[in-house]
């Protein structure tokens, strides 16, 4: 088996007496692109943040390219590049003052995509600063990341600040950037629609624990939502397996399951002598179910 | 040439299946025809390419596509068998149903349908003997 890019065994933070995060394993492989899904609070940051070593678990462990996140040497450190929430700009200098800056720190330096990406994002370079707008900061923040090419992109909430353009801009990048098992991306995002497109993995973080970590197509495959039409008054407990969330209303109900197989709805028609319709849900619907 | 939505509950890998398998059956992807290439497709839609490779894989698998070194995957030779003409002809059931629930609607007789096809087929000369037949 290849190597995991980042590992992380039973990863637990705790606050202040709360838990943050619940001993988390998770494993992103290499040319993996992972987006990590949660409601506000739920830990997204604090994950990222831990896997990067950045900030120490309260117990277990992280790892990124074989050596423990918080005591990365300073080649593997070359090799990752992280974009945070908080941008961590320069104010007092230009946007090219801030990207030959940070080109130095690296030997791969790709000037012909930084031409060509602040062009097509129009990033006012000769600006300071200070004088850019959330959006155009956050778009030199992505930048600085992209110039490097770096074999893992770590991204808390890349697009939040960006217009519908320019987040499609960023994800075709993304999409493009990717190159067999060189390319591993990890991002954090509330906009469940870039996530969908750009991921082939999805994290989904609720309350600090993992509600799901895996392809995004098989939490498609698995997480459905049933319409039951009975011939009688349905049963307050419908006992589906793998309910999430249910409603019964007489002899119609709707379940959302997860692991679902079509060889379920027919022993769940027959058991409750009713008609089931199975709907697949987009990814916004998945979580909301989830989270109900 | 494809219409991806990611934000379907349908993965997308299996919208790429399902229309690459409709366009081989009607013949619209003839043999020999080449498919673009995972990233040009991936970037055309911004989807991730993983999702793409893997319906690819799949339909290389099924014997619809064939893989060729260094150029685009092809359409691969159709066997032209029963089980292809089956097929075909379930892409067309939703559209028989239709048209025969819309012919009971306005109470026409099954000959008077047929004749109809028969003429939007090009097939006069079908049609005018079945109406023979029906006179007998």
């Amino acid at each position: 088996m290849p190597q995991a890019v980042v590992s992380a065994r039973a990863l637990s933070k705790r606050f202040a007496a709360k838990d943050v995060l619940h001993e988390i394993s998770v494993d992103v492989e290499a040319g993996d692109i992972v987006g990590v899904l949660g409601k506000n609070g739920a830990g997204k940051t604090t994950l990222l943040e831990l896997l990067l070593g950045f900030s120490i678990p309260t117990s277990g462990s992280a790892e990124i390219f074989g050596e423990p996140s918080a005591d990365l040497s300073a080649a593997a450190k070359k090799r990752i590049a992280f974009v945070p929430q908080q941008d961590e700009l320069i104010d007092l200098l230009t946007g090219a003052q801030q990207l030959s800056l940070t080109a130095a720190f690296y030997e791969h330096w790709d000037r012909a995509l930084i031409e060509r990406l602040s062009a097509a994002w129009e990033i006012p370079l000769g600006r300071r600063i200070q004088t850019l707008s959330v959006g155009e900061r956050q778009k030199l923040s992505l930048l600085l990341a992209l110039g490097a090419h770096p074999e893992l992109l770590v991204l808390d909430e890349p697009v939040a600040s960006l217009d519908p353009i320019a987040r499609r801009q960023f994800i075709t990048e993304i999409v493009a950037r990717a190159r067999g098992t060189q390319r591993t991306v990890l991002f954090s995002s509330h906009i469940v629609s870039d996530l969908e497109r750009a991921a082939n993995k999805v994290w989904i973080i609720k309350d600090g624990r993992l509600a799901w970590a895996g392809d995004l197509d098989a939490l498609k495959e698995s997480v459905v939502r049933l319409h039951i039409h009975g011939r009688r008054a349905l049963p307050g407990d419908l006992r589906v397996p793998d309910a999430l969330a249910s409603r019964v209303e007489g002899s119609r109900a709707t379940v959302a399951a997860a692991h679902w197989t079509s060889e379920r709805a027919a022993a769940v028609a027959a058991r409750l002598d009713a008609d089931v319709e199975v709907e697949s849900l987009a990814l916004e619907d998945i979580f909301l179910e989830l989270h109900r | 040439m494809f219409i991806l939505n990611p934000q379907s509950g349908t993965p997308i890998y299996r919208q790429l299946l399902e229309q690459v398998r409709r366009l081989v059956a009607s013949g619209r992807l003839a043999p020999g025809d080449e498919l673009p290439s995972v990233r040009e497709l991936a970037v055309e839609h911004a989807v991730n390419p993983m999702t793409i490779s893997k319906a690819y894989a799949l339909l290389e698998a099924e014997g619809l596509l064939e893989r060729n070194r260094g150029k685009p995957m092809t359409v691969a030779a159709q066997p032209r068998s029963h089980a292809a003409l089956r097929e075909r002809l379930r892409r067309l059931d939703r559209e028989a149903e239709q048209l025969v629930l819309a012919a009971k609607q306005l109470e026409l007789a099954k000959s008077d349908v047929l004749d109809l096809i028969d003429k939007k087929w090009g097939d006069e000369h079908a049609a005018s003997g079945r109406q023979r037949t029906g006179a007998q």
